[in-house]
């Protein structure tokens, strides 16, 4: 009941520091919802930046920051001086460039076709069965790809059989390791990203495609001239998304598919620190590379973001 | 009655087109039909192989035969999987660990999302760019790891609970959901007396029940098949979560067996065998509970990518 008598507006002639105060009572209740909030923010997303310090320690587990010696910039050096650094960087810029030439349009492609189809039924079920692949773990994929690849027990080994070739070790085989990612990104993804294009096209004004057809324009023409123009936007702004996280790899799935055979090519910077720090506990050092990938990751969106605002005016901020 | 009609037609539309569909048309329509034949096979493959290995004997799954259908029907690996009770504890986390995630995570993100659509108080700028910060910036696992280890949650499933609680994309999409129930309806109820956490349980969560329903199968979803949390937050057996049991149980195994495998002795390709639909069984038993969800709630999820698509 009091809160009615305070929803009055203050007087005008009221001193400004009690329509402060009036105002933060008036408010009580929305701050008894940003405290908490607040709380959990720093208690478990701001406090992990706190001990980002300890890039700057050789921190031991047990000593705390007080008993760990300071060693400033030593991790970065150490870091940056190392060609391992730059092999990564490599790795992860070599599987992201290739997953955006073949994964990223992929989905696109899909929705597109998946669009032509006349059928409702199939195209229902066909636009189901796409996104199952999205909801199975990565754990459970790497085992699917491992069965699959099996040189003894694999269907794939059985497809070389019959065609008269050797099976190879596809897991334990570096030049394949690639192709593997590729194709279980798509198999994952495709169908799943579809949907953001299919609800693109699903907002296509229709009077578009009436104008193309009494033009003269084919099903194909349609599609060049109407379909791709209008979800145009929507594929750029996923484009430059996908370019803000070029340093960045899925970690689960990397982790999961390296083996010591393959590592030449599968070692990526965020596998590493999980290496350098849950494995081999220098935390220091791990925290120094963890720190290094989430500044470039960083300022990659910012300039990704500050390029497509530029060039097409749309901005993700 | 014309808004009506509209669609109707919409539907049809190639079907009534005045001009004659040309051959190289109805030759795309064929093609078209085959390409996605062959990719809800390629789309299909992978899970009908798990199952079907599962089910197999084992002359069958050592020859490589089984594709998309048992050969020689033998469950025998299911009524070992049954009753291991590893399994059955750490399927027992998961769960846990997924439904109290998802309780807990849609009620702290209903309330952090508040203050921010309806909320007109000292310092909200601050509070939100402290909130979309996180969004943006990741410290990464080992300072996730001191953490979890300096607050006493180290190795217990609270770490995982707690730590994806309230994350901002979650929070984003629910501000903008909030932010689409008309103010005047907050408004009235505040004049009438109401607190803001009663609007918020009585009257906006009700009204937001899609969203809601959408974030919560995200929460369930990526919780059941989060790896990286439990791989670093997670140590003793007893709260190894499902995935961390699949990853030690299967993939571990993967070069013990492959290597048995190989070596052509036929006791030993009875052990690698048996343990390959041992294995494939397992995976089939954790694919489950997302496989009966997912085509019931799959319109929850894509409502949910349009919302992101749109707001974010």
């Amino acid at each position: 009941m009091s809160s009615v008598k305070l929803q009055k507006p203050a007087p005008s002639f009221a001193p400004s520091r009690k329509h402060v105060a009036n105002r933060i009572w008036q408010n009580r209740y929305i701050y008894m919802m940003v405290i908490p909030v607040l709380a959990y923010m720093i208690l478990f997303k701001y406090m992990p930046m706190y001990f980002l310090r300890a890039a700057f320690y050789d921190y031991k587990l047990l000593k705390g920051f007080d008993g760990s010696k300071f060693v400033g910039l030593k991790w970065f050096e150490r870091l940056l001086s190392s060609p391992d650094l730059w092999q990564y960087i490599k790795n992860t810029l070599s599987l992201n460039l290739l997953s955006l030439a073949i994964v990223f349009p992929a989905p696109l492609v899909f929705a597109i076709l998946l669009n032509e189809i006349n059928n409702a039924p199939y195209k229902k079920i066909v636009q189901t069965v796409s996104y199952l692949p999205h909801f199975i773990s990565t754990v459970v994929l790497v085992s699917m790809i491992n069965t699959i690849c099996s040189p003894s027990l694999g269907v794939l080994a059985k497809i070389y059989k019959s065609m008269g070739l050797t099976p190879v070790n596809f897991m334990g085989n570096p030049d394949y390791f690639y192709a593997i990612n590729i194709i279980s990104g798509l198999w994952q993804g495709t169908g799943w990203n579809a949907v953001i294009y299919i609800s693109a096209i699903t907002g296509i004004d229709h009077c578009l495609y009436e104008a193309a057809r009494i033009d003269g324009a084919n099903r194909w023409k349609q599609i060049l001239h109407v379909t791709i123009p209008c979800i145009m936007p929507t594929f750029i702004l996923l484009l430059i998304m996908q370019i803000g996280q070029l340093l960045n790899c899925v970690f689960d799935k990397i982790y999961l598919l390296q083996n010591t055979l393959n590592l030449q090519v599968s070692e990526m910077l965020p596998t590493y620190v999980y290496k350098t720090g849950m494995i081999s506990q220098k935390y220091g050092l791990a925290t120094a590379g963890g720190l290094f990938n989430s500044v470039i990751s960083v300022i990659l969106v910012l300039i990704a973001n500050t390029v497509s605002r530029k060039v097409s005016e749309t901005s993700l901020f | 009655m014309s808004t009506i009609s509209i669609p109707k037609q919409k539907k049809h539309r190639r079907d009534q087109d005045f001009i004659k569909r040309s051959t190289g048309e109805k030759v795309f329509n064929v093609v078209n039909i085959v390409v996605m034949a062959i990719l809800l096979c390629f789309f299909l493959f992978p899970v009908f192989n798990v199952i079907s290995i599962s089910l197999s004997d084992d002359k069958a799954v050592l020859a490589a035969e089984v594709t998309f259908y048992p050969i020689g029907y033998n469950p025998q690996a299911y009524t070992a999987i049954f009753g291991n009770s590893d399994l059955w504890r750490a399927a027992f986390n998961s769960f846990y660990v997924a439904i109290v995630g998802c309780v807990l995570g849609l009620i702290g993100t209903c309330v952090a999302a508040y203050p921010m659509a309806y909320g007109n108080f000292y310092g909200k700028k601050l509070y939100v760019i402290i909130i979309m910060f996180t969004m943006w910036f990741n410290a990464g696992i080992v300072p996730l790891f001191l953490t979890i280890r300096s607050l006493g949650l180290y190795d217990s499933l609270w770490a995982l609970i707690l730590n994806s609680m309230i994350t901002a994309y979650n929070v984003v999409i629910i501000r903008s959901y909030f932010s689409s129930i008309p103010f005047s309806v907050i408004e009235s109820a505040r004049i009438d007396g109401a607190t803001d956490y009663r609007i918020l349980f009585q009257l906006v969560i009700p009204l937001s029940k899609p969203v809601l329903a959408t974030v919560a199968l995200w929460l369930i979803v990526g919780h059941w098949n989060d790896y990286l949390n439990p791989l670093v937050l997670i140590h003793s057996q007893e709260h190894k979560t499902l995935q961390l049991f699949l990853k030690e149980l299967v993939l571990n195994a993967e070069t013990s067996t492959s290597n048995l495998a190989s070596v052509n002795d036929a006791t030993n390709k009875g052990v690698a065998a048996l343990s390959q639909q041992l294995k494939n069984g397992v995976l089939v038993v954790s694919m489950v509970p997302m496989l009966v969800l997912y085509p019931f709630l799959q319109k929850f999820f894509v409502s949910g990518v349009m919302l992101g698509s749109v707001k974010g």
